[in-house]
This record gives C-alpha cells, sequence and structure tokens, in this order.
C-alpha cells in the first residue's frame, strides 16, 4: 500500500494570468484541493523545457486558489506568463518554514516584487487583528502592482509616494512608528540593510531570503547561506531551513 | 536486501534489487525528504549522498546554475560526515525498509579505507565509490582519471570491506574502458557510470553599462550528458564483465529502456528528481507495465530482447 504522502505534486488548473504593473504578473491556480499556506512560504512550478523548478512566494491563497505575483525575468517567468486560463501547471508546495507571526506590533516592509509576499503576511496580521504598517518601496510608479495597497509607498525617482529609496527611511519608520517586531522580504541589500537597522534598533527581524534552488526541498544543498547558531557559522538551506530567518542570524556578505 | 521475486527482480551478481530503478547520489539526500512525496521503499535502491570521513561544509559561493538541458553543480561534498551519518540517517532507512548503497568519498587512500573499514563493520551492504567528484580540490577525480590509481585504491578498499562494492565511473577521461578494468581487476563488483561531466557556465548581465560575470565551475548533469553516458555503458558492456549500472540524463521510460538496451543492468537517476519529485517511482511502474502490456515475461527477458 503506498501511503498518503504529506507533500504533493499538484497538476493545479490556471484560472487566470493578469498583468498588474509594467514588469508584473499575478497569476492565480487552483489546486486540486485547499491547502493552508503560511506567509512566506512558497511553491515551485515545472516550466515545460526547463531542469530547474522555479520557486516563488505566495501573494494570496483562499480554500484551494493559490495567487502567485511574478515578475517576468527570464525563461521560466515567460513561460508561467503565457499560460491560459484552463491550462494545468505542475506545482509542489507549499514549501519553506514562512514567517513565524508574533503577536507584536508589526513593520512589514518590502522592495520591489519582495512586496509580494509581504502583502500576503499583512493580511495575515490583519486576521490575526495585530497592529501592523506595510511599507512598501518602489522603483517608480509604473512598477506597483495594482493589486497591493501598502501603507506607505516609497519610490527611488519620487514618481509615487515618499520619493527615494525605502532604506533612507528606515530610521524614520523606525523611530515614529515604533515596531516590536519587522519583516522583510527584498533583494539582498534590502535585507541587509534592513536587519542591520533592527539590530542597531534592537528590533527583532525576520528575513526573506532568496537563493537559485535545484530541488526546493532540503536534498541538494544548492541554496545553503551561512547561519550563526550558538556562536558556530553553519549552513542552512534556503528551500527548508527558510526562506525566513532571524536577520541577527544570517551572516550577511 | 532479500526480495521476493517478480518481473523487475535485478540480480547485479551479488546484489539483488526489487527493480533497476536506483537514485543517483547527491539528488536523493539519505531519502527523508523524497519520502514525503512518494514510497521510497518501492525503489530498487537509493545511494545516499556522499559520506566523508569528516563532516564537510562544501563549498562557498554560487553552487547551483541552470544550463541549457540540465545544470552544474559545485556543491562540494557538503555532508554530515560517517559517524553521524551511521547515527542519524541508517536508523531512518532501515525503519522504512529503504534498500540503500552508500556512497563514500575521500581525499586520501587511507580515508577511503576507513571508510570501507567502518562500512564492513556497521554491515553496510553495498557501497559506491566517488573516485570522480569533480569540485572538490585535492583528491577523488585523480583516482577516478587515472588506471592504476584506481586500481590501487580499489585493491586497498577492497581488503577491508567485504560487501558489495560499487565503483562509480567519471566521463573525464579518454578511455572509460581502462578505468572499468581496473576496478574490475581490483575486485569492483559492479561500475556505475558515468559522475557528471567537468562544466563551465558563465552568467553575463549588463547593468547600466556595466558587464556583471559570474563563472561556475562544476558538474554538468541533466538531459544533456545522456549520449555520453550511454556511449560509456556500451563501451563498458563490450569490455568488463562486471554488472553496469547507468546514469546520466535519464528522465523518461524511453532513456531507461536505452540504458538496458546499451548493456546497464539498472539504473540511477538523478537531476530529473528535482525536476519531478515522483519520478522514480513513476519510473518503476511504467518499466512494469511495458513489460506487462508488450508480452516480456519478465525484465531479464526484455533486456535480452533489447540486446539483440
Amino acid at each position: 500500500m503506498i501511503k498518503d504522502k504529506v507533500k504533493k505534486i499538484y497538476k493545479a488548473k490556471v484560472k487566470n494570468v493578469e498583468k498588474v504593473s509594467i514588469s508584473a504578473y499575478l497569476i492565480k491556480i487552483e489546486l486540486p484541493q485547499a491547502v493552508e499556506v503560511k506567509a512566506g512560504q512558497f511553491i515551485s512550478i515545472y516550466c515545460k523545457g526547463l531542469t530547474l523548478r522555479r520557486p516563488f512566494s505566495v501573494f494570496s491563497s483562499k480554500d484551494n486558489e493559490i495567487g502567485v505575483l511574478f515578475k517576468e525575468r527570464g525563461e521560466g517567468t515567460n513561460y508561467i506568463k503565457s499560460l491560459k486560463s484552463g491550462d494545468l501547471i505542475d506545482i509542489i508546495g507549499p514549501l519553506g518554514n514562512g514567517f513565524d507571526i508574533k503577536n507584536k506590533k508589526s513593520l512589514i516592509i518590502g522592495a520591489g516584487i519582495g512586496a509580494a509576499p509581504m502583502a500576503f503576511l499583512k493580511s495575515k496580521t490583519d486576521e490575526l487583528n495585530i497592529e501592523s504598517l506595510f511599507a512598501a518601496g518602489f522603483l517608480n510608479k509604473d512598477e506597483i502592482p495594482s493589486v497591493i495597497t501598502p501603507d506607505k509607498i516609497y519610490t527611488d525617482d519620487g514618481s509615487y509616494g515618499e520619493s527615494g529609496s525605502i532604506l533612507n527611511y528606515l530610521g524614520v519608520l523606525i523611530n515614529t512608528y515604533n515596531p516590536e517586531i519587522i519583516y522583510v522580504c527584498g533583494p539582498y541589500i534590502v535585507l541587509k540593510t534592513v536587519a542591520n537597522t533592527a539590530l542597531k534598533y534592537s528590533v527583532e527581524c525576520q528575513v526573506a531570503m532568496e537563493k537559485v534552488m535545484a530541488c526546493s526541498i532540503g536534498v541538494c544543498r544548492g541554496c545553503v547561506i551561512d547561519i550563526k547558531k550558538d556562536n558556530k557559522v553553519i549552513n542552512a538551506s534556503v528551500c527548508k531551513d527558510g526562506p525566513v530567518f532571524l536577520g541577527s542570524e544570517v551572516v550577511w556578505q | 536486501m532479500a526480495v521476493m521475486t517478480n518481473i523487475l527482480t535485478t540480480d547485479l551478481n551479488g546484489l539483488i534489487l526489487k527493480n533497476p530503478i536506483m537514485t543517483a547520489s547527491g539528488t536523493f539526500g539519505y531519502s527523508d525528504e523524497y519520502n514525503e512525496f512518494i514510497d521510497v521503499a518501492k525503489l530498487g535502491a537509493i545511494v545516499t549522498k556522499a559520506i566523508s570521513l569528516n563532516p564537510r561544509a562544501g563549498n562557498k559561493n554560487i553552487r547551483i546554475t541552470e544550463t541549457k538541458a540540465g545544470m552544474i553543480n559545485s556543491i562540494g561534498l557538503e555532508n554530515v560526515g560517517i559517524e553521524k551519518f551511521l547515527e542519524t540517517k541508517i536508523p531512518v532507512l532501515k525503519e522504512n525498509n529503504i534498500d540503500f548503497v552508500v556512497n563514500i568519498a575521500g581525499s586520501t587512500i587511507d580515508e577511503y579505507k576507513i571508510l570501507g573499514k567502518i562500512c564492513n563493520t556497521n554491515e553496510i551492504k553495498a557501497i559506491e565509490l566517488n573516485v570522480s567528484c569533480p569540485n572538490v580540490k585535492s583528491g577523488c577525480l585523480e583516482f577516478g582519471t587515472d588506471e592504476n590509481s584506481l586500481y590501487e585504491l580499489v585493491s586497498e578498499v577492497r581488503k577491508e570491506y567485504k560487501g558489495f562494492l560499487i565503483v562509480k565511473l567519471t566521463p573525464n577521461v579518454t578511455s572509460v574502458e581502462k578505468l572499468g578494468m581496473a576496478a574490475q581487476n581490483a575486485g569492483a563488483n559492479a561500475i556505475s557510470a558515468i559522475n557528471t561531466l567537468k562544466g563551465t557556465a558563465i552568467k553575463i548581465n549588463c547593468l547600466n553599462g556595466k558587464i556583471q560575470k559570474s563563472i561556475i565551475q562544476g558538474g554538468y548533469s541533466g538531459v544533456g550528458i545522456k549520449p555520453v553516458a550511454i556511449g560509456a555503458v556500451m563501451r563498458l558492456y563490450k569490455t568488463v564483465d562486471i554488472p553496469i549500472i547507468g546514469i546520466g540524463g535519464i528522465e523518461s521510460l524511453s532513456d531507461v529502456l536505452e540504458f538496458l538496451a546499451a548493456g546497464a543492468e539498472a539504473v540511477q537517476i538523478g537531476t530529473a528528481n528535482f525536476t519531478h519529485p515522483d519520478i522514480t517511482q513513476n519510473l518503476v511502474i511504467e518499466l512494469e507495465n511495458y513489460i506487462k502490456n508488450n508480452g516480456f515475461e519478465n525484465l531479464e527477458e526484455l533486456k535480452k530482447e533489447l540486446r539483440k
């Protein structure tokens, strides 16, 4: 007898793919069954003809529907973008640990497409009645996905919201909002700067890391990063041990 | 690994597998993660991630990159070391009734000997010698590319280890047959071929007029190496008398059949596990159906027909 396995490879049905900014798309897929997804968890999508699956953090999840917000970057995302309503898509997930949501006043920071999982996290903190502020930074107005509504928006070129990189406002944000915890997702430099700033202000911080993955389930050791644990530096896989780590335990490059 | 005979039973001349579908070292961990997707106990055997005498942290920097028709890895044999492996991984494998081969890697003959001895003491039924990892600076690739060194290494391990000894060959040589003969003459029970090809990828990005370049050197695997692997298996089949386990770019039933036709008695699935975590289990089912639907009695008969 084949046991009922915990993890599933789903043939999900594409509901629709929608362009939501100059470079981002939202794909909604329907799984054969309802799944529970934590903010910060990801799914891994098989892209026809490519060896490696592509991991995407989840943007929305309700019953058996999962939404993924992605930026067009290369062959994989080009394939996903081209999918039509009714097409079948091969996914595994949800994978990874996800954010460990604390009942604390939360500052939620997203930069670029990294705002996607943070919008999901914001909806979770709202559901739990946890006080939170969602601040997101983008290159310019055209990059802001229409499906994301942060409390505060920053654009590098000043075309929308506050002018300049969100990183320039970290100190002000922390001083005025006084968060007890910060959650962040975005490019490496954003994660590093936010983690270091949080440390400086003695605020707890959780970062969602990103790395190229092969297996996406913790087997291949392809996506490891250095983590400090008990005064030792060890390897942790972004796919299984992460993608969310404490900002203070990551060994930043 | 005593099993009841069925139509897929595979006899590697001393090691009997319930079917010829195995997993390649480094692509299946120690099976825990895949056991959440499939029933790993249904596979012929898994080959563990390479185990060294001491724990290894592996390489820094970029470890994997996708290429056309495959990927390049430079993991650098990250593993928990033999002691922890025996303590934490073996019990799980046994508890789940998973047949396994322990892949071992050393950087000196002494290390291989000690590993062989430890496996012998712990009654590990089968080991696979990794003599050809392209990602470790000093060590195992040298053994795998020189027939005299390989002969010496395998002979020394043979003295320490009484179980089923498989030697995994590298394709990064002029004549894989000579290495195969060296392994056989030194007392190997089987050969697995091939390990990854030595490869390099250069990724170029231009950002605001500035070229950003990243270079990754390592082992090339995936569907692109299949023709190299089939060629190696065919040449080995004509040269050596011990069983050959075929590896290289297998991702479908037809790939399996091609390797059997080339002379492989069993196959290992590698990179395709990453793409399709359930591929091994599916191949077992598909192979069984193929034999039944085409009126063959069993795998042995199919092999005979394929090699005519």
